[in-house]
């Protein structure tokens, strides 16, 4: 072991080696080219704008967000009665009529994740700006869950969308997608935007300088 | 190995530029919020405006689901449903469009639609499946401001805003007078009823009527409002008068109007029409409508006025000038002292029915009526027809009455002076008029007509008339041999002549048939002959006899023509079956035989100037005979006449009544002896002597 008698630090990475890889193809670069000499795309060390860009995407998120809970999701007509539900009053109504299982399942997809993605992101946008180094690791796994998981919040927008297209019996039942559904998949749009923003490398630094 | 020992690589230092660091996706949510604020402000400036209104109950109503339309249009919708702090109302908070709130006047009218399900119809069928809606209905007029509003407890008859015409129709019952019934004209439902109410001093019925445009234009002065509720059955002079409405006023009542006469001028503002009872009335009712410059009087009768109601009309000449108002009884206190009770009947008289203008004062109408009065105008009690016993009262001049003046009352009203009327007309009710006519002796009538013909079946077909050929020819033979005898021919020149004479007379009698050569004949036939002018003179009286029926058929009395008509059928019958006539063959045969004794006396010779004589008698007699056939057409013309006017008479009661098909029956049967008796007169004439011969 090379290593063995280096003492504990933080992990060597490409910035501290000198070397900058390309984010498009993943040629290694001394430090100092701007442009990746295989595939010409502009090379970074660090994305300077990362944080800006992962405030920015989340805010939006959070401010469309809001009208998704407030407004309705799903407009149902039936017999010409129309009924407005919103994500949590879907729950509650579906809580009600015994589907738990089914509640949960849409309470966990829709609520649960989209608020824990809300919060998990300052956190992570914040801890890189005030390491700690306790954490490191499960900011890792939290930035790869976040960005894993985003994707699968729009299971919610799917559902209004595939009902709204089958449930067409004019005047008898009729869905049609509520403005929510629209904030809930942008909303689901930004914070994905936020999580792919995040520039991961910027947690290792942070390790690293709270190493030092 | 170690790390290369690397250059340390210069990393740009943050640019001291805030803004140079910012990144360009801030714009991102800088836009977001852009939009959301543009959003907020619009969905803020377009958020309609809180409007409550107060409502006796909120009827299904639900706070968001429930709208508010305008013309059918969505204008907002219910934001919640609560108490009003009495708790006496629901108070409804919905927010409308701004631009509908801006011209929502404060007299809007808003009202809870819901399924309606009425004999006039179905209304509102739609709130079944989508629930009830608040409907509201206005004058739009800019500049409003008015927030709260008072909802109506059911849907209101005329929707602010709609064009037409509202009037007051003005009945003594408003018992069938729904609100909604519908008003119809020519059949066609143009307008709606509302609900109706009592006036103000609460002798009559008022309901609101609203008239659709354009039919509105119909209305005019001479239009006449009446009640079509049910059906009506009515019995008059007219006949069976049997009437239905539209199914929905047979259930629910309705009024129907139509222009009764032309001239009427164009209604302005608000209008009281009164509304007639029936159709009958109202079209009767020529007169304008009693002004309000009609002059209110009072008549005092002494006797009963029972028949007389309030609305019963007053009538000058026969029009109708004024109605009854109403009917009190009083006291009345003579110069003696003695109370009688006497019967007050408050009238009002319409000046233009009178003939003066329509914008005559009272006191005009006044002066106009006292000259009257001076005059001998008087009020009298009359039945308003034959069938009916129901009173009027009627204005007669009578210018032998004592001369009075108009007076005034206590309460200034003017007391018009009354005459007695012809009380034994009020027994003429239908119900009498019926009983007479059931008394009516028509199976007698029948019974002498058929007895009539057969007598007359009886003097033609008796053995007498049957005989009289047989002897007539024996007669002739015996003539025939008197002429040919030589003694005859050894007559002298002149008896020769006169002979020859009555040998010509002979033939032409053998020419003209039996009765010439009998009456040319006898001396005998003298008696036969006076005979007959004695029947002939009762012939001239049954014309008289039939004319007088005719004559008092044409008066309606129904009673006399049958009696008359008995009578004539008597006379007629007791014609037929006078000894006169029955002794009429036995006397021919008697008359033959003396003929037979006088040939024989001729044959003696001798007597030829008693031929002579007898040849003239005969034709007197035949003349008389002549004269008394020649009136049988006009008998039988004027007994077809008679039965033409009884014909009218009964068509005017109307078809297909029970009684009418009696009578026509009975009518029918006269029609045939009449008809038998034209023939046989046609056949007397024809043959006059078959009187004398039976053929």
């Amino acid at each position: 072991m090379a290593n063995a008698g280096i003492p504990r630090r933080a992990p060597l990475t490409a910035r501290a080696a000198g070397l900058v890889a390309c984010h498009e193809c993943g040629r290694v670069h001394p430090l100092g080219f701007t442009t990746c000499l295989r595939c010409g795309a502009a090379l970074s060390s660090r994305d300077p704008f990362s944080l800006q860009k992962v405030w920015a995407w989340w805010l939006v998120g959070l401010m469309v967000y809001i009208p998704a809970n407030l407004y309705p999701m799903l407009v149902t007509t039936s017999l010409g009665k129309t009924s407005e539900n919103t994500l949590l009053g879907g729950v509650i109504e579906l809580v009600h009529i015994g589907s738990y299982g089914v509640a949960g399942i849409v309470f966990f997809a829709s609520i649960m994740i989209p608020i824990g993605k809300m919060f998990a992101i300052p956190y992570l946008a914040i801890k890189v700006a005030r390491p700690d180094s306790r954490s490191a690791h499960l900011r890792h796994w939290l930035f790869e869950v976040v960005e894993f998981i985003g994707r699968w919040s729009m299971v919610d927008v799917f559902v209004v969308a595939i009902l709204s297209s089958l449930v067409q019996l004019g005047g008898v039942v009729s869905i049609k997608p509520g403005f929510a559904a629209l904030c809930f998949a942008l909303s689901v749009a930004f914070t994905m935007l936020a999580a792919i923003s995040f520039d991961s490398r910027l947690i290792w630094d942070a390790d690293k300088g709270n190493a030092e | 190995m170690t790390l290369p020992d690397l250059p340390q690589m210069d990393v740009d230092p943050p640019n001291p530029s805030m803004f140079r660091n910012l990144s360009v996706v801030w714009l991102v949510p800088l836009l977001a919020l852009l939009i959301s604020f543009g959003v907020a402000w619009k969905s803020y400036s377009d958020r309609g405006v809180l409007i409550t209104i107060t409502l006796p109950d909120a009827a299904g109503v639900t706070a968001r689901d429930t709208v508010l339309k305008f013309r059918e249009v969505v204008i907002g919708n219910v934001e919640s449903v609560r108490f009003a702090p009495d708790f006496k109302n629901v108070v409804v908070s919905a927010r409308i469009d701004r631009t509908v709130a801006d011209i929502l006047p404060a007299d809007a009218e808003f009202w809870v639609v819901q399924p309606n399900v009425s004999a006039s119809g179905v209304t509102g069928l739609s709130t079944v499946l989508s629930g009830v809606y608040i409907e509201g209905a206005f004058i739009p007029t800019s500049g409003s401001t008015a927030r709260n509003f008072l909802g109506l407890p059911t849907p209101p008859m005329v929707r602010p805003g709609r064009e037409g015409t509202t009037i007051t129709l003005r009945s003594d019952d408003g018992s069938h007078l729904p609100k909604g019934g519908p008003v119809l004209f020519h059949g066609i439902e143009v307008g709606r009823l509302d609900v109706p109410r009592l006036s103000t001093d609460g002798d009559s019925a008022l309901v609101e009527a609203f008239i659709n445009a354009p039919y509105d234009k119909f209305l005019t002065t001479a239009t006449r409002f009446w009640n079509t509720s049910g059906f009506s059955v009515k019995l008059g002079p007219d006949g069976i008068n049997m009437s239905v409405a539209s199914l929905g006023s047979l259930l629910n009542g309705g009024v129907a109007f139509d222009t009764t006469f032309t001239g009427g001028q164009a209604i302005a503002g608000e209008t009281v029409f009164t509304l007639f009872p029936d159709e009958t009335a109202a079209r009767q009712s020529i007169y304008t409508k009693i002004g309000d410059n009609a002059l209110a009087m009072a008549v005092i009768f002494d006797g009963s006025v029972n028949g007389l109601q309030a609305g019963a009309p007053v009538e000058y000449l026969g029009l109708r000038v004024g109605q009854v108002t109403g009917i009190s009884a009083f006291i009345d206190t003579d110069a003696a002292g003695k109370d009688t009770v006497k019967v007050r009947a408050a009238i009002e008289v319409d000046p233009q029915a009178l003939g003066l203008d329509a914008d005559t004062g009272e006191d005009e109408t006044l002066s106009f009526l006292q000259d009257a009065v001076a005059k001998g105008m008087r009020a009298r009690l009359t039945t308003t027809s034959l069938f009916s016993s129901a009173l009027k009262i009627e204005l007669v001049d009578l210018p032998d009455e004592p001369a009075t003046v108009l007076t005034k009352d206590d309460d200034d009203i003017p007391i018009l002076p009354s005459v007695a009327s012809n009380l034994p007309d009020f027994t003429a009710t239908a119900e009498g008029v019926f009983k007479r006519i059931n008394a009516l002796p028509i199976e007698d009538v029948m019974d002498h007509a058929v007895s009539l013909m057969a007598s007359i079946e009886a003097v033609a077909s008796s053995d007498g008339v049957q005989k009289t050929p047989d002897a007539l020819v024996k007669l002739l033979n015996d003539a025939q041999a008197l002429v040919n005898s030589e003694d005859t021919q050894a007559l002298p020149g002149e008896i020769r002549g006169v002979v020859d004479g009555l040998n010509k007379i002979l033939a032409d009698l053998q020419q003209q048939q039996a009765v010439n050569k009998l009456v040319s004949v006898l001396e005998n036939a003298d008696k036969t002959a006076s005979d007959l002018a004695n029947a002939s003179k009762d012939f001239p009286a049954l014309v008289a006899d039939l004319r007088d029926v005719a004559g008092k058929a044409k008066a309606l009395k129904a009673e006399d023509l049958i009696a008359s008509a008995t009578q004539v059928l008597d006379t007629a019958n007791a014609l037929i079956g006078t000894d006169a006539a029955k002794a009429l063959p036995a006397d021919l045969s008697q008359a033959l035989a003396e003929i037979q004794a006088a040939l024989q006396e001729l044959r003696e010779g001798g007597a030829v100037a008693n031929t002579n004589a007898a040849l003239a008698a005969a034709k007197d007699a035949a003349n008389a005979v002549s004269a008394a056939t020649g009136d049988l057409p006009k008998i039988t013309s004027d007994i077809e006449d008679v039965i033409a006017k009884a014909n009218a008479l009964v068509a005017s009661y109307g078809p297909n009544s029970a009684f009418n098909t009696k009578t026509l029956d009975l009518l029918r049967e006269l029609q045939a002896a009449a008809k038998a008796i034209t023939q046989l007169a046609k056949s007397i004439e024809r043959k006059p002597n078959s009187l004398l011969i039976g053929r």
